[in-house]
């Protein structure tokens, strides 16, 4: 019998996968290196497409709002990498612990994941800025916590820290459901063997959970870094860029993140080719830094 | 054999219907539609009821998309985004001079339309027509009249600085018993600099100018500062921001800024006559009119009036002839009126428009129009990146006190110095 290997039926299978991937992400990715290096705009333009080299990079990085965007990414990934992996294991914990209302608790925790990044970030902007003023018992013990200038949304630091809460409210769940998949598979002999030793629950938990579960956190790391360097909707929605600041004697949006600073130079200013310039550079950064972390977390994992 | 016919099929039944969504447009049977985009939200319903009642009148499906408000998407985005689809409106609104520019190539000259006669404030650019205007609007310094009235102020006199320091002044001093949270309603987040960077910045462009006189945008243009009223303009703006809510200043959006006024818990409001429709929502019934903007040490007796935006007609558009019915339909038929005027709440822009808005800060805009008191709109000359990227940031500052008046009006100084 005549073996073949990929006969139509595998390629008519595989099609619409393949061709959507083409078409969504191989072909616009290709047109959008080289639109970056051309003075494309989507406007009629009379004079046709001019090739400009790599002048749309340079002006990238002349430019200080993108260079604060770039800044501050890297310093809200950070943030919201520690807190939403310390946030995840700590209800993976819980909700692996067999307390009651378990399944309760893991579908409550995923909820805020299944709600758009959008209108998640107006329902924070309503609580940051009109229940928190608002609360009875604790604006009249703190009354500080009203004042205009003590408002999240009010100052840049705590207005990034404002997104970081809002996107760990989101993403928080799902990286609880990859934690608590790694926690139940972990071998129960191994917590009968700490037992006899007499090992405390905090050393099962360093000796036992940690380590039997880091291929987790090389999948949960990756996630979350690439999540939190994309952040977009809830930046819009919750900030839209604010509250102002100076950086190197300019004024500039003190919490527009990486891809707002992209979506705005395309959007606000009309510079097209250079938002897509800066696309190119963002994606070729973000695949260093992934590389770079998956790369250290796979080291620390451990093979039964 | 089989197989690959069997394949040819799909595919093609694949792309049949792939192609066929394309043409629905030429066939015969089928509705033709047109596209309306629009930044209005506080009309979009209206605007829809209007339009589907008109559409089956005429056998067109209209489709009304909003953008605007508190939704942070301009219609120049829709537009590139529309554009780099190959699937722009029919009809869209612009705003002026700066976007015309931009969108030159797409918009229809309709310099032959009847209605271009019945209007003063029709969009021109080089001698042509290019844009119908949607209405008349107006801004000032929108108050509530029952206050000032308790509080014995006329205002009548609020013209100038020194009248508006005094009666902040006064306002403030009597907050408890007027039941104020502050005497102004003003937003300066960055998300709301439409009304520091384009509206109120327009204070510095006209204010106290004849109307159409752009000696002050060219100069600033040029980077050629008038300091003397660059400051008292600066001395306005902390005016207003010394006066104004904080939290709703820094942190609120538009409905925080209305809201405040609608309630009764400011006395001035910082809006244009569009927010009528909101006022009334909340179910606000005091007495209400415009003052004009006292942003300079001499008398300006007027606020800032003109067509806001302008409808224009997509060139390439595949239904132009409903187009151009579906606006002179608006001007010449009692159903276009009844729309405009009771139902959207616009003042109309056109002649043969004889009724007139029931809201109190249109009909007090109308009265500014009557009386020839007006103030022209430049702020559509410096680049809405400019505005929003540029100067935003700087009212933002000011707001949150994290700069001080003099570097307030040295970083506008260099913004505009920037642009020559």
């Amino acid at each position: 019998m005549k073996k073949k290997q990929h006969d139509l039926v595998f390629w008519l299978f595989l099609a619409p996968a393949v061709i959507a991937f083409l078409m969504v992400i191989l072909i616009p990715f290709i047109m959008g290196i080289f639109y970056s290096m051309t003075d494309w705009t989507s406007r009629p333009q009379p004079e046709g497409l001019q090739f400009v080299g790599l002048l749309n990079f340079i002006d990238s990085f002349k430019d200080i709002s993108f260079i604060y965007s770039f800044l501050l990414t890297i310093v809200y990934t950070f943030v919201n990498m520690i807190v939403i992996n310390i946030v995840a294991f700590g209800l993976a914990l819980l909700v692996t612990s067999k307390i009651k209302f378990d399944n309760i608790f893991r579908a409550g925790f995923f909820l805020p994941n299944l709600i758009g990044g959008l209108i998640l970030g107006y329902i924070w902007q309503f609580i940051f800025n009109m229940v928190i003023p608002n609360l009875p018992v604790i604006s009249a013990i703190f009354p500080a916590i009203a004042e205009s200038g003590n408002l999240m949304l009010a100052t840049r630091d705590s207005a990034v820290m404002a997104i970081v809460i809002a996107g760990s409210w989101q993403y928080a769940g799902y990286i609880m459901m990859i934690y608590v998949a790694a926690i139940i598979s972990v071998p129960e002999e191994l917590f009968e063997a700490a037992k006899i030793d007499g090992a405390s629950s905090f050393k099962n938990l360093i000796h036992i959970i940690v380590p039997m579960t880091a291929q987790a956190f090389t999948i949960t790391m990756f996630l979350t870094l690439v999540q939190s360097f994309k952040q977009f909707d809830v930046n819009v929605s919750l900030t839209g860029g604010g509250p102002s600041t100076q950086f190197a004697g300019s004024f500039i949006r003190g919490t527009e993140l990486l891809a707002l600073d992209i979506y705005n130079t395309a959007f606000t200013a009309n510079s097209l080719a250079e938002s897509q310039a800066r696309s190119v550079i963002f994606f070729i950064v973000l695949v260093l830094i992934s590389l770079l972390q998956v790369r250290r977390n796979k080291k620390k994992e451990v093979e039964l | 054999m089989k197989k690959v016919l069997l394949v040819l099929i799909m595919i093609s039944a694949i792309m049949g219907n792939v192609f066929a969504n394309g043409q629905q447009e030429a066939g015969s049977g089928v509705r033709p539609t047109l596209e309306l985009l629009q930044n209005k939200p506080e009309i979009d319903p209206q605007l829809k009821a209007y339009a589907k009642a008109w559409g089956d009148a005429n056998g067109v499906d209209v489709a009304i998309k909003t953008v605007g408000g508190s939704v942070d998407v301009t219609v120049g985005q829709m537009l590139t985004i529309g554009y780099a689809a190959g699937d722009l409106p029919d009809i869209f609104i612009f705003p002026g001079v700066d976007d015309y520019k931009q969108w030159a190539e797409v918009i229809l000259d309709v310099s032959d339309q009847k209605w271009v006669d019945d209007t003063a404030v029709e969009f021109v650019y080089d001698g042509k027509v290019y844009g119908f205007p949607v209405a008349v609007e107006g801004w000032g310094m929108a108050y509530n009249a029952e206050i000032l009235e308790a509080a014995g102020i006329d205002p009548a006199g609020l013209v100038n600085l020194e009248a508006y320091t005094a009666a902040f002044e006064k306002l403030d001093s009597m907050k408890a018993e007027l039941g104020l949270d502050s005497v102004m309603s003003m937003a300066a987040a960055i998300s709301m600099s439409w009304v520091t960077a384009h509206h109120n910045f327009n204070s510095l462009l006209s204010n106290g100018l004849a109307y159409g006189d752009l000696s002050v945008t060219n100069d600033l243009l040029a980077g050629k500062v008038d300091m003397d009223r660059l400051e008292q303009y600066a001395s306005w703006v902390e005016l207003l921001f010394t006066y104004a809510d904080q939290s709703i200043l820094v942190t609120g959006d538009y409905d925080a800024q209305v809201g405040s006024f609608a309630m009764g818990k400011s006395a001035f409001l910082h809006q244009g006559n569009w927010a009528d429709g909101n006022i009334e929502a909340s179910g606000a019934s005091f007495e209400r009119a415009f003052a004009p903007h006292g942003s300079m040490t001499e008398a300006t007796d007027g606020i800032f009036v003109s067509a806001p935006s302008y409808y224009a007609i997509n060139k390439d558009s595949k239904v132009v002839d409903y187009a151009k019915k579906f606006l002179n339909d608006l001007v010449y038929t009692d159903e276009g009126h009844n729309y405009m005027v009771n139902e959207a709440g616009m003042i109309p822009a056109f002649s043969p428009v004889t009724l007139s808005p029931s809201s109190p800060l249109s009909q007090s805009v109308q009265k500014w129009v009557a009386d020839g008191k007006v103030y022209s709109w430049d702020q559509y000359y410096f680049s809405e990146d400019f505005r929003n990227n540029t100067l935003g940031p700087i009212y933002n500052q000011f707001a949150g006190k994290q700069i001080n008046k003099a570097q307030f009006i040295d970083a506008l100084n260099t913004a505009f110095e920037s642009l020559k």
